[in-house]
């Protein structure tokens, strides 16, 4: 059986490896970065404030504003787009992120489908604010996360990336988003890998899991419940079909959340 | 508790130092060199046994001459005309500031009418009834839980619209209705209401999909007691049938000479700001450091020299119990999840999973004069969400949850007693149609069932009103899951084929723990009601990624 121990090689980016295409796409891809930054229906991507994150696999620091931190590792995109997961990829953000490898002989094809599945359903919502990110277990190069989305279709979604990095870093970003095995066998037993998404609005410090595999619908309902009830997208497609009914309240007025801490950003 | 941090390699002294400068607070699982929030066992001192046991209001009926507003829509409900509702209740859910210990903060909670546990029904067999659950969550809910929500009656004899599946969940601003016929489920031979089904200790608590397990641990839990003319909560009745237990449940503070005590049991962790947290990144499951008996941290309870009836509840949402008093004194074990047993039976300890209820009778008036006082203690060691480990903890280091502090009788005579035979379990009068297997399993860290994920939409099995089925469930690896099935209440048969008579898994109950390497087959009824069901894992993080299926009965 295949481990991450065995199929992990050299996780530094080599720049020699870029294709062309994947070079100027890395010159390109900064200035669409900051402009889908800039389109998270008001959520800013604001430096994150300078915290200690503790020694640690997986470890972050709840700030006291109630978010957390995660440590700022440095990622590199399919498109060999550098990137730092916080100040980035977490920071201010709604997104879905799984662990997968471009080379992948067990779930991930199955994964990536049913995701796309979701994306459609969701594309009112992608990119303006929700963002899918797959972080490569297997230290594969741009090219070849490249290769993997052009495979399944989905890279001219640009809301969607694959980031690779150390193995120390994935392995840290995996533990802290609650995919971590005590075992550490089992933890580096690659085709175990975890098929779950993990979903998270930052700025609420709102998280959530379900497997990637299941249903799209069910997947999209998850995440238009990570938005404030009164905010919510509305997404055609998505309602459960055997949901029995609630009715509007008469003479309803909003309650004050009592947890201020975050609410008082908003 | 080897996951406890702060030890020698971590000072409290310089966990406050780091939160002094980064202005936050963050902490550190030593044992498995990475940081979660479920393992650390970092809540502040708090003195125990600095508080009274607190016990919910009773939830109260809309006076005669009120009604729902806007009314009930009565063709939502089946078999209303059969059952029309006898009364009317209003609850909302909504946020309350609720403080677990007088050294902790005053916590958003999300609560039933503002009481955490939320208020008790005390719910009478022959009186149906309409409950309302208005949504007054705050729209904007940062941090963990959902402002969606939708009550489950556990356990309750109800149609799929009332019954409150994950799938009904419903955000703030709309109310969902639930018609409670409170009946028995049907004997097939008579068509009539069967007694023998009668159900007593029940609980009720959200089942929003995804979110169950935040929402019962910001508070959404609360009790559900069922009556009848034999369970009639009378110790004095005159009914010669009547089992006059131990009697009278607290209603808010009026507890005195009140012996029927609903205890709720379930772990919590707190910051150093005395802020209950909860690890909504977590997969394995959650564990609490501060072990809390009806919302409170450690309580104490004065009881008298006489015999009281406890109904224990593990709430969980992972963590199992082996409870046991500190002085291993016995007690007549007489209903398990609610359900009187044929025969009470004589035992020292009770093992809970997640969801499972016991309901016993202990007699105060045998410990020798010289016991002041005594524990209720948890000796079933666990240190990770995932499961017990098996080990039974010594005495001396069980965790204390409560004690009870022992007063002299009040020279009141105590007319209740505990019946040499209970309820006898309902006739096995149904062909078995068929045998499923439901495996419950773990693949890619996703759960699933039969080696299906969870999906509303697909109907797993398709059940015939006037059939039975064996059901055998089973799981492997290092988990344990706490199945729960809902509406029809399986009768359990085997555990690793071995009989469970005389055990406190026989007859009739909802939630089945299985231990790694478990089956457990059980026989199971279809009648009532026609619509879609849950069976579930019932730690409530499993059960939030969705470790369950769908059922259907049909006519």
């Amino acid at each position: 059986m295949a481990t991450l121990q065995q199929t992990e090689h050299n996780k530094t980016v080599d720049a020699k490896n870029f294709s062309r295409r994947a070079a100027l796409g890395g010159l390109l891809f900064p200035a669409v970065g900051l402009f889908l930054g800039g389109c998270t229906r008001g959520l800013t991507t604001a430096a994150a404030p300078k915290v200690a994150i503790p020694e640690g696999r997986g470890a972050f620091a709840l700030r006291a504003d109630g978010t957390r931190a995660f440590r700022n590792h440095e990622l590199v995109d399919q498109n060999g787009v550098k990137v730092r997961f916080q100040d980035d990829l977490v920071e201010g953000k709604v997104f879905g992120a799984t662990f997968q490898y471009a080379k992948c002989e067990g779930i991930c094809s199955d994964m990536t489908q049913q995701m796309k599945k979701s994306y459609q359903l969701m594309k009112p919502i992608m990119g303006k604010p929700v963002n899918f990110y797959m972080f490569s277990l297997a230290g594969d190069s741009p090219a070849e996360m490249k290769a993997f989305m052009q495979a399944h279709g989905i890279d001219n979604l640009p809301s969607w990336r694959f980031f690779t990095g150390s193995s120390e870093a994935i392995a840290d970003i995996r533990w802290a988003f609650g995919f971590g095995d005590p075992n550490e066998e089992t933890d580096k037993n690659l085709a175990g890998h975890t098929g779950m998404v993990r979903f998270c609005n930052h700025k609420l410090d709102k998280w959530a899991a379900c497997p990637a595999q299941g249903s799209p619908e069910s997947t999209a309902r998850l995440v238009v419940r990570l938005f404030p009830s009164n905010e919510r997208p509305q997404l055609a497609g998505i309602a459960s079909k055997i949901a029995t009914p609630s009715y509007p309240m008469k003479n309803w007025s909003p309650a004050k959340p009592l947890t201020a801490n975050l609410a008082s950003q908003l | 508790m080897s996951n406890r941090i702060f030890g020698s390699a971590f000072s409290r002294r310089r966990f406050l130092k780091g939160s002094a400068l980064t202005s936050g607070a963050f902490f550190i699982n030593t044992k498995f060199n990475h940081l979660r929030l479920a393992d650390v066992h970092s809540s502040p001192y708090t003195t125990p046994w600095s508080q009274p046991l607190a016990f919910a209001e009773y939830a109260t009926p809309l006076p005669s001459f009120a009604q729902l507003d806007p009314l009930p829509q009565l063709s939502d409900f089946q078999r209303y005309d059969e059952f029309p509702a006898a009364y009317q209740y209003n609850i909302k859910v909504c946020e309350a500031l609720h403080c677990a210990h007088p050294q902790l903060a005053a916590c958003p909670h999300s609560t039933y009418n503002g009481s955490v546990p939320g208020p008790t029904f005390m719910m009478r067999y022959g009186r149906p009834v309409i409950t309302r659950f208005e949504n007054c969550m705050p729209a904007v809910m940062p941090s963990y839980g959902s402002c969606d929500v939708i009550t489950h009656i556990h356990n309750g004899n109800h149609a799929p619209e009332s019954d409150g599946g994950p799938w009904d969940y419903f955000h703030p601003g709309h109310y969902h209705d639930h018609h409670w016929p409170n009946v028995c489920s049907t004997d097939p031979t008579t068509g009539l209401p069967d007694p023998l089904e009668a159900k007593g200790t029940l609980f009720y608590h959200d089942h929003c999909h995804d979110f169950t397990g935040a929402n019962v641990y910001r508070g959404l839990a609360g009790f559900f007691l069922l009556f009848d003319n034999l369970d009639s909560g009378n110790e004095n009745d005159p009914n010669p049938e009547a089992f006059r237990l131990p009697s009278g449940v607290p209603d808010g503070k009026r507890v005195k000479n009140r012996y029927d005590i609903p205890l709720v049991l379930c772990d919590r962790n707190y910051d150093q700001n005395g802020m209950m947290v909860y690890d909504s990144l977590e997969m394995d499951g959650l564990l609490g450091d501060k072990n809390l008996v009806n919302g409170r941290v450690q309580p104490y309870f004065e009881v008298e020299r006489r015999k009281y009836r406890f109904r224990i509840l593990n709430s969980g949402i992972s963590r199992f119990h082996d409870v046991w008093f500190s002085n291993g004194m016995t007690f007549q074990y007489i209903a398990n999840d609610g359900n009187m047993i044929p025969t009470p039976m004589e035992l020292q300890n009770v093992k809970l999973g997640v969801a499972e209820r016991a309901d016993i009778v202990i007699d105060f008036s045998q410990l020798p004069a010289s016991t002041t006082e005594i524990y209720l203690v948890n000796r079933a060691e666990q240190v990770n969400g995932r499961g017990p480990t098996g080990n039974r903890l010594p005495m001396s280091q069980a965790p204390k949850l409560l004690k009870l502090i022992i007063r002299p009788a009040t020279g009141v005579v105590d007319n209740s007693r505990v019946p040499t035979t209970l309820r006898q379990l309902p006739e096995m009068n149904l062909p078995v149609a068929r045998t499923r297997n439901w495996h419950f399993d773990r693949t890619n860290g996703m759960w699933t069932v039969n080696g299906q994920l969870f999906d509303e939409n697909r109907c797993d099995a398709l059940c015939k009103h006037g059939t039975a089925e064996i059901w055998k469930f089973s799981t492997a690896g290092g988990w344990a899951h706490p199945v729960h099935n809902h509406v029809e209440e399986p009768r359990t048969l085997t555990l690793n084929g071995k009989s469970v008579e005389g055990t406190t898994l026989q007859g009739r109950k909802d939630a089945h723990p299985l231990y790694p390497g478990d089956e457990i087959s059980v026989y199971i009824k279809f009648r009532d009601w026609i619509g879609r069901y849950p069976m579930h894992c019932h730690n409530l993080t499993h059960e939030d990624h969705a470790m369950m299926f769908r059922w259907d009965m049909e006519a």
